[in-house]
């Protein structure tokens, strides 16, 4: 199995789990809230990622991309909660998001001179596409899960 | 990521809101789509993809240059203004439900490790591919979902299966 499919897939289920436990903890607290929470779950690694401080010894540039990386995330949090409370459906402003890794497509061909073949550029198209119609929930479906979940 | 899945958090949310909260969203949303003007919500949602996808470019551009372990150490950091700004400007008092904060921080252990195999993903693969696989994590959701929620798939999400099975087939080659 080449080395990044198997990185990927161990993503996909970190992710997936979240996921799961997301729809729990929304049950039960705020998504804002709930956002805080998961800051400080992401802080308590911190002592296990330190590795006797060789963070300190990259350069300012790199470290910048790092910390740019936290800022852009949460910044997209930030804007899909708004779209929420601005009355944006959610059966249809979650799905629309899950194409957030075209624009990577875009920049990663654009500075990086990523070259794909033919054959890629489906299974990338197939990917994009299913990840909108995998987040597809009807809002009776939700409703009727909440209800579940909630006994 | 957290931050993907998110959108779940927040459509859970959206469950939990009262019947009067649903009625007002839907009123709000008529009157954005009846107008001309792009919808306030749109927007928004397209800036959520476009500093998504930012995000998936600059963790490229960090696990090609620094060790993934780095990476999430600064990205820890980077996430506090937006989090602060965020709760700041909701007005969100930060509940302390017990289940409820114990899920959430859960949440940000099992994130962070998916970020460090995302890191150790990009660092061997095209961002253009390992972006819209690990994008796929929902799959997995909706099928936990169903063995522990008893949370049904419906026929868009059953179609969305297959293509992505299909997809990562094909990137797998």
């Amino acid at each position: 199995m080449k080395g990044w499919l198997f990185y990927a897939g161990l993503a996909v289920i970190c992710w997936g789990v979240v996921g799961l436990l997301q729809k729990l903890g929304t049950n039960r607290i705020s998504s804002q809230s709930l956002m805080v929470w998961l800051l400080v779950g992401f802080a308590l690694l911190l002592p296990w990622l330190w590795h006797g401080g060789d963070v300190l010894q990259i350069n300012k540039q790199d470290a910048a991309i790092g910390l740019l990386s936290g800022v852009t995330n949460g910044l997209g949090s930030w804007f899909l909660f708004l779209a929420l409370e601005r009355g944006a459906k959610a059966s249809i402003a979650v799905p629309l998001t899950a194409l957030y890794p075209l624009v990577t497509i875009v920049f990663a061909n654009l500075f990086l001179a990523e070259r794909l073949t033919a054959l890629q550029w489906v299974g990338i198209a197939l990917a994009i596409i299913a990840a909108a119609m995998l987040s597809y929930e009807t809002d009776s479906a939700s409703a009727f899960a909440s209800e579940r979940s909630c006994v | 990521m957290q931050a993907q899945s998110l959108p779940q958090s927040l459509l859970a949310k959206q469950r939990k809101q009262s019947g009067a909260a649903a009625h007002v969203h839907e009123a709000a949303s008529r009157r954005s789509t009846k107008s001309l003007r792009t919808p306030t919500w749109l927007v928004y949602a397209l800036l959520c993809i476009f500093w998504w996808g930012t995000w998936g470019f600059l963790s490229k551009l960090g696990s090609d240059r620094v060790q993934p372990h780095q990476l999430q150490f600064l990205f820890t950091f980077g996430l506090i203004p937006p989090v602060i700004i965020a709760c700041f400007q909701l007005g969100g008092k930060v509940e302390t439900d017990l289940r409820g904060s114990l899920y959430g921080i859960l949440n940000g252990v099992i994130s962070g490790l998916g970020m460090l195999a995302f890191y150790a993903a990009l660092a061997q693969g095209q961002a253009s591919i390992v972006g819209p696989v690990t994008a796929l994590f929902p799959l997995l959701t909706i099928l936990l979902a169903l063995m522990f929620l008893r949370e049904r798939i419906n026929r868009v999400q059953g179609a969305g299966m297959i293509l992505a099975l299909v997809a990562i087939l094909i990137l797998s080659l």
